[in-house]
């Protein structure tokens, strides 16, 4: 069936568009519910079958940005806000912190290196999950429990490892070339790292940091398990909440995801090459 | 004048003992002074406390003391309760505690007191940092309680002391180095270990007892060019070190003391905010499954079978669906190829946690729309997913399956591009079959990129939190849960902190092994 085959017969061709059509549609199916709940009115019913909106109504979306906490505050506001900021600062401390590392382990050789990256590949893979109730009674020890900066120290122990990673593949894969002839002119490699690598390096490294922001950006289980207060939440607590045990708004949640997830996908479908290629380097060569 | 070059080795051997000695006799002085400074508080604030019940004026400065009465319900709102409060060293007369512009401090006793009716008599540190203390003890009509003021700076570290004692073994062990021979370690261990002495006079033998083993050792590995060798090494790869030193000590920091911590943990029993070494109770209790039969929900063994269960039906859903679409997607006389691919990856571009409530609110018993559709096919009614096991995990597996195919397709698509056409060419000359074609030419190339990708995603399958949490919430009775839901579950709803530490580090042995024995086996398929 893989064979280049100069005629394929029509029934070959015809179940092969059936299964990718059929395949599509599942896949499509759930967005479209989504996508026709988020302009339906209404609030009480699940996701429904029919894919086609009856009316087209903004009022989940208004209902959405307007919410308003005790204190008068914009919760939506709050939250986009709190995601932002634990993502974007997550994003800054894991790519410092983590490219001098990353540039020592793919050019130099030295006692431990290979232990080094045996122990971000391990980091990275095993989820923060497993540290989850440790890190509780840390940083309830630290009065870090509703606090970003706690978050952040959580979401960067999976943010350096993959960023030491990914962006030890970019380094690897740059020439040598440049800077053998630095250090025969003299520089020293502190000198070739920041004045010839890093500027080089840029484009790893802005992938690299948009790669975190979104990790960081979707995660779920940490961030509602340290934010309990809400005006601390992040937005991805906001969606659950709003589809709890007791109450729910499917509506609002299907705004909300929209809202949330629309420029992650589009970051995503704008990076998805690069992901597949980091992913199987870090995991052949480890 | 320059020193020669054994006196430095042997200051510099020295030093890194002494570091490490004083590190160590550092936190033992802080431990002990912290402890001896909570019960000297403690001992004022209950000092003051006994006083106020024998109706004489506290003892030692108080910021406020004096008797609390038992509550009473406010005949405004009858779930409100009031107490009264007579201040100690006042008029006598009593006086509401709480309402619109009361002392602040008002609180800390109204609180006491309801903790005293909890506990009994207490004593113990305000949770504000301050450093003052809360005691409570029975009096007649009511709680005599004492709030402790602030108290001055703590003890100073004893610099004078550890001067001493330093400037002692700096003397031992340039003599020994002076002497030569036997008396070079051992006039480092001497030295080293003279920290061992306060030490022992703070903490007690414990402490000491590592100093002085670090100092030995020291002396011994010195004795042998150990030290020699490691600081060589440290010198020779300065540069590489000092690069990799931001991401390594922030590793340390942010994920070995947790990691630690957890594997800690495991070995208390957490109750009612308390700790109590166990030892191995928490995984005796857990690997004989708790007294609970097999298929019971609670037996860790019952829970790993559904882990397994559910990592093998997923992973192995995931590679068949991923490897069939990624041959279809293949054909070369496919239109239409890129927006088939880009469509086909919208489930890894939404957000896990998204997904997983998408789906949950199809499978909804009443109005979802996986009913709807089944009562439109004909095939069945209100079917109600998450009270069965089956239909429960049937609902965790299509979700997992919908957001984890795209990865294998993504994978299996890169692997078979770089099969080359001729290969297929020539066996199609040489009269091999389509099947003959795939098991001969495709499924070789296919294997090392798919085995790395089934390993990871094996491992992510079974860390997968989100859908299990999200989805089916281990409805029913938590039989769907998987380890580490289960484990969530073990802190998060019955607070029983150590079971849940313990049960972490069983789940990190496992992935432990299961990473070792996975990228063996692919690398022996990787080599041929």
């Amino acid at each position: 069936m893989t064979a280049r085959r100069t005629r394929p017969s029509w029934l070959g061709v015809a179940a092969t568009y059936a299964a990718l059509l059929v395949v599509t549609a599942v896949v499509l199916y759930p967005v479209m519910l989504v996508c026709k709940k988020a302009f339906e009115p209404g609030r009480q019913f699940a996701l429904s079958a029919s894919p086609i909106p009856r009316e087209v109504t903004l009022d989940h979306f208004r209902a959405l940005m307007g919410a308003h906490g005790s204190h008068g505050e914009l919760l939506f506001l709050r939250h986009a806000m709190n995601s932002a900021l634990v993502a974007l600062a997550t994003t800054v401390v894991g790519v410092i912190l983590s490219c001098t590392a990353a540039y020592a382990l793919s050019r130099f050789r030295f006692p431990g290196r290979r232990a080094g990256l045996t122990t971000f590949l391990v980091v990275q893979m095993f989820p923060a999950s497993m540290l989850l109730l440790p890190l509780y009674v840390l940083l309830d020890k630290m009065s870090l429990l509703n606090s970003v900066t706690g978050l952040v120290m959580v979401y960067a122990t999976t943010a350096i490892p993959f960023c030491v990673w990914t962006l030890k593949g970019y380094f690897d894969g740059l020439p040598r070339e440049l800077e053998e002839a630095a250090r025969i002119d003299g520089a020293g490699p502190w000198r070739i790292f920041f004045t010839i690598m890093l500027p080089l390096a840029r484009p790893g490294i802005a992938v690299t940091a948009l790669f975190s922001f979104m990790t960081a950006w979707n995660e779920f289980i940490m961030a509602s398990t340290f934010m309990t207060e809400e005006t601390r939440y992040t937005l991805p607590v906001l969606l659950q909440s709003s589809v709890g045990q007791y109450s729910a708004d499917w509506g609002l949640f299907a705004a909300g995801a929209i809202v949330t997830s629309v420029p992650v996908m589009a970051l995503f479908y704008v990076l998805q090459r690069s992901l597949v290629g980091g992913l199987t380097a870090g995991s052949v060569k480890g | 004048m320059k020193t020669p070059a054994r006196h430095r080795a042997q200051l510099r051997d020295w030093g890194a003992a002494t570091l490490v000695a004083l590190l160590i006799a550092s936190a033992v002085f802080f431990v002990h002074r912290n402890r001896e400074f909570r019960a000297r508080e403690e001992g004022r604030a209950r000092a003051a406390a006994l006083a106020v019940a024998r109706g004489e004026p506290p003892v030692g400065r108080v910021d406020l003391a004096g008797v609390v009465s038992p509550p009473r319900a406010s005949a405004a709102y009858p779930f409100l309760r009031h107490r009264s409060f007579v201040e100690a060293g006042g008029d006598g007369a009593a006086r509401e505690l709480g309402g619109p512009c009361a002392p602040a401090a008002d609180k800390l006793v109204y609180d006491a007191a309801g903790r005293f009716e909890a506990e009994g008599a207490f004593a113990g540190f305000l949770p504000d940092g301050s450093g003052r203390v809360v005691a409570a003890t029975p009096t007649e009509g009511g709680v005599a309680v004492a709030v402790s003021t602030p108290p001055g700076g703590p003890d100073a570290f004893p610099w004078l002391t550890l001067i001493g004692v330093l400037g002692l073994g700096a003397a031992l062990a340039g003599a020994g180095s002076v002497m030569g021979g036997a008396a070079r370690p051992l006039g480092l261990a001497l030295g080293a270990s003279g920290l061992a002495v306060p030490t022992f006079l703070w903490g007690g033998a414990l402490p000491a007892t590592l100093i002085g083993l670090v100092a030995l050792g020291v002396a011994w590995s010195a004795g042998r060019g150990g030290t020699d060798r490691f600081f060589g090494a440290l010198a020779a790869h300065r540069t590489a070190l000092s690069f990799v030193a931001p991401a390594a000590v922030s590793m340390a920091v942010l994920v070995a003391t947790p990691f630690v911590v957890g594997l800690v943990l495991g070995f208390y029993d957490h109750d009612a905010n308390s700790w109590k070494f166990v030892g191995l109770d928490n995984f005796a209790h857990i690997l004989s499954g708790g007294g609970k039969a097999f298929d019971d929900p609670g037996n860790f063994w019952f829970v790993l079978g559904v882990t397994v269960l559910w990592t093998v039906c997923n992973v192995a859903l995931h590679v068949t669906l991923g490897v069939a679409l990624a041959l279809l997607l293949r054909q070369k006389w496919l239109r239409g190829k890129g927006v088939f691919r880009m469509l086909l990856i919208l489930p890894w571009a939404i957000p896990n946690y998204i997904t997983a409530l998408i789906w949950k609110g199809m499978f909804q018993s009443e109005y979802g729309a996986i009913n709807s559709l089944l009562d439109l096919a004909g095939l069945g009614h209100g079917v109600s997913w998450f009270s069965s096991w089956s239909t429960a995990f049937t609902a965790n597996v299509v979700t997992n399956t919908w957001l984890g195919f795209p990865f294998m397709m993504v994978v299996a698509l890169g692997a078979l591009e770089s099969i080359p056409r001729d290969l297929y060419e020539a066996a199609e000359v040489d009269g091999a079959s389509a099947w003959q074609r795939f098991h001969h030419i495709t499924l070789p190339h296919l294997r090392p990129a798919l085995g790395p990708a089934v390993v990871m995603g094996s491992i992510w399958t079974f860390n997968m939190f989100n859908v299990i949490f999200l989805v089916s919430r281990g409805e029913p009775g938590g039989s769907t849960d998987i380890l580490v839901t289960n484990a969530y579950r073990w802190a998060f709803e019955r607070d029983e902190y150590g079971m849940a530490a313990a049960y972490a580090t069983i789940i990190f042995l496992i992935l432990l092994l299961w990473t070792v024995f996975g990228t063996k086996v692919t690398r022996k398929e990787a080599a041929p």
